[in-house]
């Protein structure tokens, strides 16, 4: 697209406040934003005799870990003082496998629904984007009693099964919605070649799916990984993910409230999916704007 | 090299009948073009023989098998898609290669193969290219060897041209006219081109609304249409359609139009040659006579003296379009507007009368109710 300011004729002093308004307007908000992540992070880089005296907005004397450490290994959760870290481990060994076998998953899906149509299919696509609106709280107790019947209750295996139930309506919208757009005549041409259902998706559809695994990988990790509900729900002490540990290690109050340590542990619990969007966020944004225009 | 058989195919999606009974039958080693507006089953038919679509009825023969019930893959067919529907994400090489590799074809014999597909669309050069590093044309190639090196029985064309520019596809279609005659292998090609149609088929078979209108060789299809849909279909520009009245005169049969010449309207008689007699029991009756443009021009009276089928008369000139080899002469012929091919030497200005001739030898005549050829 052309730069519309560089066209000629297009600059008065009246248009060039505008801008200078505009600009402010729009640094006031972004600090409105970023305010509170600064108050977490100094706050958490801070000794408890310094939050104490100390005003909220004051940067730290000294840039001092102590606080990291002690939400990581010693901070109490509950009755046991073992830190974040084994639940930020319940945590990954929930994300990854529900992230990658929802992602799959909802690849093979969606391309069933599209390259493969089957009488019926759109029903069923239609009934499977209802799951996308159905909210938590309606599947907490049949998902308990399937959990208590499988065996897997308040195991790190059982939250899995439960994110994955719950991820496959998105997974599968993403897949088909970017799957429909590739043309039919490339599976034509394979089925002609000799390539059967699998060794399409394998050779065919899965290279040209990069942009939408991506995108698929960043929304699935984020929920999963945030998600409280189904972990408050559906596990109690050690198998618990680290947003309830989180929550835990906050309303646990031995004497002292250690705010560097709650602001610490907050940091700790959002840090995996910070990473996730500074590393493929801007996948992110191309792969949902993929296919929105030619070319 | 097989010999294809379509044997009363049907085809319908619920309620909607797409093809109504269609047979063809193709020797070996035929290219048969299937031409037809958009919508008139002609893709679909090619998807049935390639087994991309199933078969509501009838049957599909190649080499005498039928293949209703066999997979694409089986078939040993090949196909080239209007949208090349090269693989993205493969190189040349790869995308040419994939039906061998799916085959289990070892790596060396592939590459052989392959290099020699590529060699002979010259495209070798390409060999590492992805698809989207190619131009229109050098597509067009690829999906052409990736058909190729299968060495198929038959390959399907579906409009492979459709989406090049003017001069690479008058390129293009040399090229698989050449192609066609140096594999001698059986072809079966989609388009809604009447020009390729003309110029690469062995025979053509005019499809409309899911029923064959005529199967005949390109030049019997020109000259003999069997009725006025692919009369008008075929031929560009295309044949005049002048309602007449059968007559005779004189002892000679032939048709008469009302026409301008002169500032007066009259009829004029033209005289059928003595192989149409069979029209004599039309005597009386309305037809349609159709005249190919370059079949109506302007009078000579040595060519006359030559040729009995010409008949000649006079008409007012309407509208001059000038082409460079000819000058297209519109004039009014039984309140119809037809076109005449006219030496650019021997024009009249718009409004005078001019002298025509006509070959009524090549005339044809239809039934204005069935539009079929009588």
């Amino acid at each position: 697209m052309a730069d519309l300011s560089a066209l000629p004729g297009g600059k008065s002093p009246w248009q060039s406040a505008a801008r200078f308004g505009l600009y402010a307007l729009l640094l006031i908000f972004a600090a409105y934003y970023i305010l509170p992540l600064i108050v977490v992070l100094s706050t958490s880089l801070k000794d408890l005799d310094e939050i104490r005296n100390g005003t909220l907005l004051s940067l730290p004397a000294e840039i001092n870990f102590d606080a990291w450490g002690y939400a990581w290994n010693e901070a109490c959760i509950g009755v046991s003082c073992t830190g974040l870290k084994p639940y930020f481990w319940n945590s990954v060994a929930m994300t990854i496998p529900a992230v990658l076998i929802s992602t799959i998953l909802g690849a093979l899906t969606g391309y069933s629904l599209t390259k493969f149509k089957f009488k019926g299919a759109n029903l069923i696509f239609a009934m499977i984007l209802f799951g996308c609106f159905i909210p938590f709280q309606v599947v907490l107790l049949p998902m308990a009693q399937s959990l208590g019947y499988l065996r897997i209750a308040n195991t790190v295996p059982g939250l899995v099964l439960v994110h994955i139930v719950y991820g496959l309506p998105f997974t599968v919208l993403f897949f088909r919605n970017y799957y429909v757009n590739i043309p039919d005549d490339l599976i034509k041409a394979a089925t002609i070649d000799g390539a059967g259902f699998f060794m399409i998706f394998w050779r065919i559809m899965l290279p040209l799916s990069p942009p939408i695994i991506v995108v698929t990988i960043i929304w699935q990790f984020t929920q999963i990984w945030n998600d409280f509900l189904f972990g408050a729900s559906f596990t109690t002490g050690g198998g618990q993910p680290v947003t309830v540990a989180l929550n835990n290690l906050v309303n646990t109050t031995t004497g002292v409230k250690r705010y560097n340590v709650d602001m610490a542990a907050a940091l700790i619990t959002a840090a995996p999916t910070l990473v996730v969007y500074v590393l493929a966020g801007r996948y992110f944004v191309r792969g949902l704007t993929a296919g929105s225009v030619k070319g | 090299m097989a010999s294809l058989s379509i044997q009363n195919v049907k085809k319908s999606y619920g309620a909607i009948e797409v093809l109504k009974g269609i047979d063809l039958d193709l020797e070996d080693g035929e290219f048969l073009v299937l031409l037809g507006p958009s919508g008139c089953g002609k893709s679909t038919l090619l998807n049935m023989i390639a087994g991309l679509d199933t078969i509501t009825d009838g049957e599909i023969l190649i080499d005498q098998n039928v293949v209703n019930d066999v997979h694409p893959k089986d078939r040993d067919i090949a196909m080239v898609f209007q949208s090349y529907a090269l693989y993205p994400n493969m190189s040349v090489a790869r995308n040419i290669g994939f039906g061998l590799e799916m085959r289990k074809v070892t790596k060396e014999d592939r590459e052989k193969r392959v290099d020699e597909a590529a060699r002979m669309l010259q495209i070798d050069h390409l060999s590492d290219r992805k698809p989207a590093q190619l131009s229109g044309g050098q597509r067009q190639r690829v999906a052409m060897g990736r058909a190729l090196v299968r060495d198929p029985e038959i390959f399907l064309f579906d409009e492979p041209l459709s989406n090049l520019d003017a001069k690479l596809r008058v390129e293009m279609r040399t090229e698989i006219k050449k192609l066609h005659q140096r594999l001698g292998t059986t072809m079966v090609y989609v388009t809604h081109d009447q020009i390729e149609a003309m110029t690469l088929a062995s025979r053509i078979a005019i499809l409309r609304e899911g029923e064959v209108q005529q199967f005949a060789s390109p030049q019997e299809v020109y000259e003999k249409p069997a009725n006025m849909y692919v009369a008008g279909f075929v031929g560009s520009p295309p044949m005049n359609f002048v309602p007449a009245a059968v007559v005779s005169e004189d002892g000679k049969l032939g048709v008469s139009i009302e026409r301008t010449a002169n500032g007066n309207r009259s009829s004029v008689f033209l005289a059928l040659p003595d192989d149409r007699q069979d029209v004599g029991d039309w005597i009386g009756r309305d037809v349609i006579l159709g005249i190919r443009p370059e079949t109506l021009t302007h009078r000579s009276d040595a060519e006359i003296s030559l040729n009995k089928g010409l008949q000649a008369f006079d008409c007012q000139v309407e509208v001059l379009e000038p082409t460079g080899a000819d000058t297209l002469t519109y004039i009014e012929l039984g309140g119809r507007e037809v076109i005449a091919r006219v030496n650019p030497y021997n024009t009249t200005a718009p409004g005078e009368t001019m002298a025509f001739m006509v070959d009524m030898g090549k005339a044809s005549l239809f039934d204005p109710k069935t539009e079929l050829r009588i």
